[in-house]
C-alpha cells in the first residue's frame, strides 16, 4: 500500500506539471491584458507601462514560466496582481469556506442519493422507480444558481426562516454556519444528489440481477439482509467513484452559488482572478484543485479496498 | 421504537430549524443591535490603497477611510477638507493650500503637509493611474508644515476637481505605503479606520475620534460583499444589512413601495454611450454615424436596461450638473436614418458591437439596438466578451461598434478631453476635429466660468453632431437603507459617505 501510494504521489506530480503548462498557457493565450484590468479605463501609457514591467509581466513568457515552477517548488505561488499578497495565503483563508460548503452539500446529496438510488432499484419498472428517475432527471436539469436564487426569494424574502447570504466559520459558530449554509448546499447538493441517484440506481439494478443475490435469496436469507450483505456493498465500487468525483468538483468552487449566498470560497475567488486576469491567483487555485482532485481519487482507490477485498492492494 | 425514531426525527429537523432563523445570527459585525451600520455592497475590493485602485467598491470603502485636499459637496462645488483654505496667484500660475490645524492620522500620527507632497510626488513618480490628473502642474513643494503649493505651467481651471474630485487622489501615510500594509490595512485622516478585514466577505470600519470633522455618530460600519442583487435586496428587508445599492433594476419600484425601506435616487453623473471605430469604413463617414443615432431609440433602451431608471441624454453631462447643456440633435427617425445611409452610399451595413456580461446593461442594449438598426438594414452582431478581452480588444480597434459608461466624471474636461481630443488618451474611436481640439484645450486653461461653459458648450454640440460619441443616457443612482439610518443621501456622483449619518431606535 505503502508502495502504491508513492506512486501514485510521483503520477501526481507529473499530472500537476503537466496543469501548470497548460493553466499558464491557457491564461496567457486568452485576450485580456491583467495591467489594463488594474488600471481601470483612465490610465496613461507611461503608467500602463511602469506597472507592466512592476509585475513581470514584459519579461519573455518562458522565463515567466521557469521562474513560476522554480518557486512554486518551494511553496511559493507568487503574489496576486491585485492585492500583492501572497497566493498560498490568499488560497489558505478560502478553502475552509469551501470545504466546508463542499461536505455539507455532500452529505445532502449522499442523503438524497442512497434512500431514493436503492428505492428506485428495488422497485425497477414501478411507478415509485418512474417518478424517482424522472425527479432525479430533473434535478440534473435544474441550473443550481436558479434554484439557489429561488430559496433566497422563498426562504429569507418570503418566510423569513434563514439568513439570505453571509458566511460563519464552522469552528466559531456552527449554528450560525448551519444556517447559513442550509441553502447552499442544498441548491448544490441537489444537483450533486440527482446524478449519484441515478448512480446508485443502476449499481444496485446490476447487483440485483447477479447469481449471488438469488443464490441468498434462495438460501431463505431476509430481505433487508441480502440488501445489506450482499447488493448494495457490491454496488458501492461504483458508487463511491461518482461520489468522489462529486466531491473533488465541489472543492474546486461552486461558483455560481458562491456568488449567490455571498460565500467567501475558492469558487468566487477563482472567478474574480479571471475576471482581473490575475494570472497567480488563477494558476495557483487550478495547482490547488488538481491537487484535491488527486487527492481524492487516491483516496477513492484505497477504499475499494475496504469495500471489496478482491481489489485490495498488497 | 420506530415510532419513537421518526418523533425524534421531526423534534430534530424543528429544532434545527428554529436554531436557524436568521433572528439567531451571531454579531459578526451584522449589526443588529443597533449599534453600527452594515452596507452590502455588489463586490469586493481589489485592494484599499487608494492611488493603486481603480475599483469603484475600493472607492466605496475608502470615501469613508480617507481625505483629499478639497472635495465636493452634494452640488459637486469644491469645499475645503484637509485644507483649510486657498489661495491663487494674480497670473493662477501658483496655488497655495493652508491646511486645517492639529490633524492626525488614524494611528494618531501627526499629519502635515509634507504628506500631502509625498502622495502627490508617489501618484507621479510611479507614474501611478491617476498621474494624468497632474499634467500641467510643475512643481509641488511645502514651504512649512502647513502650506503645501502648487506650481503650473499653465493654467488650469478645474485644478480643485482634479484633486479633490476623486479619492485615488487621497492622502496617503508614507509609513503605510512602506510597510506594504496599505493594500489591506490602510491609515488615513478619514471620519473611519479600517478595523478588519474578512477576504471575500467583508470590511468592518470603525468610527475615527481623532477626525477633523468631529467623531462620526455611528461606531462602526461594515461592508459586506454581496455580489447578487437579489440576495443583497433580500438581506436588507431581512434586516442582515442596513443600506445597499446593490438593487436590481427591476426591483426599484417594489422596493421604493416597502414601508420599512427608504429608497432614495439621484441623476447619476455617469453616462452611457455607442462609439463607432472611425478608422473602419464605413464609420469614417459622420452620415453614417449620424445615422445610427437616428435609428436607436433611446427611450426603449432606456426602458430594456434600466426599467427606466436613467435619464436620456443626448450630451454627456445631465442636467443636474453645472455645466449640463441642453442639446437634442436627434429624434428617433428611421427613415432619416436611411436616408442618410443611402446618401453615404451604403447598402447591407453589418456592425461587429462588443459587449461585456461585466456591463449586463451592455448585452440587453446590444439586443435592443440590434432589433432596432434592423428597420433602417442595418444589421448588428452584439459579440460578447469578458471585460478583460472587451479592454484589449478596444485598446486594440478591433471592434465595429461598442457600448459603455464613464463613471465618476464632474468637471467638463473629464467628459469630454481625453475622449475626443485627438491626442486624447481613450480616443479609441479616433475622433479627430481640429475645432474640438481647439475648444477643448481653451476649456482647459479658461478661467472665467462663463466664457469656459460656453467654450465646452460649443465643443460638445460639435462632439454630438459629428456622433463622435453616441450618447444615450445618465443612469440613477438608487440605494437604499433601513428608516433608521439618519441623514443619508444618495449623491450624484455616487459618493459613499457615511461621517453624517445617525441611528435611530
Amino acid at each position: 500500500m505503502l508502495r502504491f501510494s508513492l506512486l501514485r504521489t510521483g503520477h501526481a506530480a507529473v499530472v500537476l506539471l503537466g496543469v501548470t503548462v497548460v493553466v499558464f498557457a491557457l491564461m496567457h493565450l486568452v485576450p485580456g491584458d491583467p495591467v489594463r484590468v488594474a488600471l481601470g479605463t483612465q490610465y496613461t501609457q507611461e503608467s500602463y507601462e511602469a506597472l507592466r514591467e512592476a509585475s513581470g509581466l514584459d519579461r519573455p513568457l518562458v522565463s515567466q514560466y521557469f521562474h513560476y515552477v522554480g518557486s512554486a517548488l518551494t511553496g511559493d505561488l507568487g503574489v496576486s496582481f491585485r492585492t500583492g499578497e501572497p497566493v498560498t495565503l490568499v488560497l489558505l483563508e478560502r478553502l475552509p469556506a469551501t470545504v466546508s460548503l463542499a461536505f455539507a452539500a455532500m452529505v445532502v446529496a449522499v442523503g438524497i442519493a442512497f434512500p431514493l438510488g436503492v428505492y428506485a432499484a428495488a422497485r425497477q419498472g414501478k411507478i415509485s422507480d418512474t417518478i424517482v428517475r424522472i425527479v432525479s432527471q430533473l434535478g440534473l436539469s435544474v441550473p443550481d444558481f436558479w434554484l439557489a436564487i429561488l430559496f433566497v426569494l422563498l426562504f429569507s424574502s418570503t418566510l423569513g426562516w434563514l439568513p439570505p447570504s453571509g458566511y460563519v466559520p464552522l469552528t466559531e459558530d456552527p449554528l450560525g454556519w448551519l444556517s447559513r449554509v442550509i441553502m447552499p448546499a442544498t441548491a448544490v447538493g441537489l444537483v450533486s444528489g440527482a446524478i449519484i441517484t441515478r448512480f446508485v440506481r443502476s449499481a444496485v439494478l446490476e447487483a440485483l440481477g447477479s447469481e449471488h443475490v438469488r443464490t441468498a435469496r434462495a438460501k431463505g436469507l431476509r430481505h433487508r439482509i441480502v440488501m445489506g450483505r450482499h447488493v448494495v456493498r457490491n454496488a458501492m465500487v461504483p458508487v463511491v467513484t461518482v461520489i468522489g468525483v462529486q466531491a473533488a468538483i465541489l472543492m474546486g468552487g461552486i461558483i455560481v452559488v458562491e456568488v449567490v449566498f455571498a460565500w467567501p470560497g475558492l469558487g468566487r475567488l477563482t472567478f474574480d482572478a479571471v475576471s482581473a486576469r490575475d494570472y497567480p491567483v488563477v494558476q495557483g487555485a487550478v495547482l490547488l484543485v488538481a491537487a484535491l482532485f488527486l487527492l481524492v481519487s487516491l483516496l477513492v482507490d484505497l477504499l475499494y479496498g475496504r469495500i471489496d477485498p478482491r481489489m485490495s492492494l498488497r | 421504537m420506530r415510532r419513537l425514531s421518526r418523533w425524534a426525527g421531526a423534534a430534530l429537523v424543528s429544532a434545527l430549524l428554529g436554531a436557524c432563523s436568521p433572528g439567531t445570527g451571531v454579531d459578526r459585525g451584522l449589526s443588529k443591535d443597533g449599534s453600527g451600520v452594515v452596507a452590502a455592497i455588489a463586490g469586493e475590493p481589489d485592494q484599499l490603497d487608494p492611488h493603486r485602485t481603480s475599483s469603484y467598491f475600493s472607492f466605496e470603502v475608502l470615501e469613508n477611510t480617507f481625505d483629499t485636499l478639497v472635495e465636493p459637496d452634494e452640488n459637486l462645488t469644491m469645499r475645503p477638507a484637509l485644507a483649510e483654505r486657498w489661495k491663487v496667484s494674480k497670473d493662477r500660475l501658483t496655488w497655495t493650500f493652508t491646511l486645517r490645524e492639529g490633524i492626525t492620522w488614524q494611528d494618531g500620527s501627526k499629519f502635515g503637509a509634507d504628506d500631502v507632497v509625498y502622495s502627490y510626488r508617489r501618484i507621479i513618480d510611479e507614474k501611478l493611474g491617476n498621474a494624468w490628473r497632474f499634467e500641467g502642474i510643475e512643481h509641488i513643494s511645502a514651504p512649512d508644515d502647513s502650506t503645501v503649493v502648487l506650481e503650473l505651467d499653465k493654467p488650469i481651471y478645474n485644478l480643485l476637481s482634479r484633486i479633490g474630485g476623486h479619492k485615488g487622489l487621497a492622502i496617503v501615510n508614507k509609513k503605510n505605503v512602506e510597510s506594504g500594509k496599505i493594500k489591506t490595512h490602510p491609515v488615513g485622516t478619514g471620519p473611519f479606520s479600517v478595523d478588519d478585514y474578512n477576504p471575500g466577505e467583508s470590511v468592518r470600519l470603525k468610527a475615527n475620534s481623532r477626525w477633523w470633522g468631529g467623531t462620526p455618530e455611528i461606531p462602526s460600519l461594515t461592508f459586506r460583499f454581496i455580489p447578487e442583487p437579489t440576495t443583497a435586496v433580500a438581506d436588507l428587508e431581512a434586516g442582515e444589512v442596513n443600506w445597499t445599492d446593490n438593487i436590481p433594476p427591476q426591483q426599484v419600484e417594489r422596493v421604493s413601495q416597502n414601508q420599512d425601506l427608504k429608497l432614495d435616487t439621484a441623476v447619476g453623473n455617469d453616462y452611457w454611450y455607442l462609439a463607432t471605430n472611425q478608422k473602419r469604413e464605413p464609420f469614417g463617414d459622420p452620415r453614417v454615424r449620424r445615422a445610427i443615432a437616428y435609428g436607436i431609440d433611446r427611450k426603449a433602451i432606456v426602458q430594456a436596461t434600466q426599467y427606466g431608471n436613467a435619464t436620456v441624454n443626448q450630451l454627456a453631462i445631465p442636467k443636474t450638473n453645472p455645466w449640463h447643456t441642453a442639446y437634442s440633435p436627434y429624434s428617433h427617425n428611421p427613415r432619416r436614418a436611411a436616408k442618410l445611409l443611402a446618401a453615404a452610399g451604403v447598402r447591407d451595413l453589418k456592425i461587429d458591437m462588443l459587449v461585456t456580461k461585466e456591463y449586463p446593461e451592455t448585452v440587453t442594449a446590444g439586443q435592443v439596438i440590434a432589433s432596432q438598426l434592423e428597420k433602417i438594414g442595418v444589421t448588428v452582431k452584439p459579440r460578447e466578451v469578458d471585460f478583460a478581452t472587451w479592454l484589449d480588444k478596444q485598446s486594440k480597434g478591433e471592434f465595429d461598434m461598442l457600448m459603455l459608461g464613464w463613471l465618476g466624471s464632474q468637471d467638463p474636461e473629464d467628459f469630454y478631453y481625453a475622449q475626443h481630443h485627438t491626442k486624447g488618451d481613450f480616443n479609441f474611436q479616433k475622433y479627430s476635429n481640429s475645432e474640438v481640439d481647439r475648444l477643448l484645450e481653451e476649456g482647459q486653461e479658461e478661467t472665467e466660468k462663463k466664457a469656459r461653459k460656453k467654450r465646452y458648450a460649443e465643443a460638445a454640440r460639435k462632439i454630438a453632431d459629428d456622433a463622435s460619441y453616441i450618447y444615450l443616457y445618465n443612469p440613477d443612482v438608487v440605494q437604499a437603507w433601513a428608516p433608521q439610518l439618519k441623514g443619508y443621501k444618495a449623491r450624484s456622483d455616487s459618493a459613499v459617505r457615511f461621517r453624517d449619518v445617525g441611528l435611530t431606535g
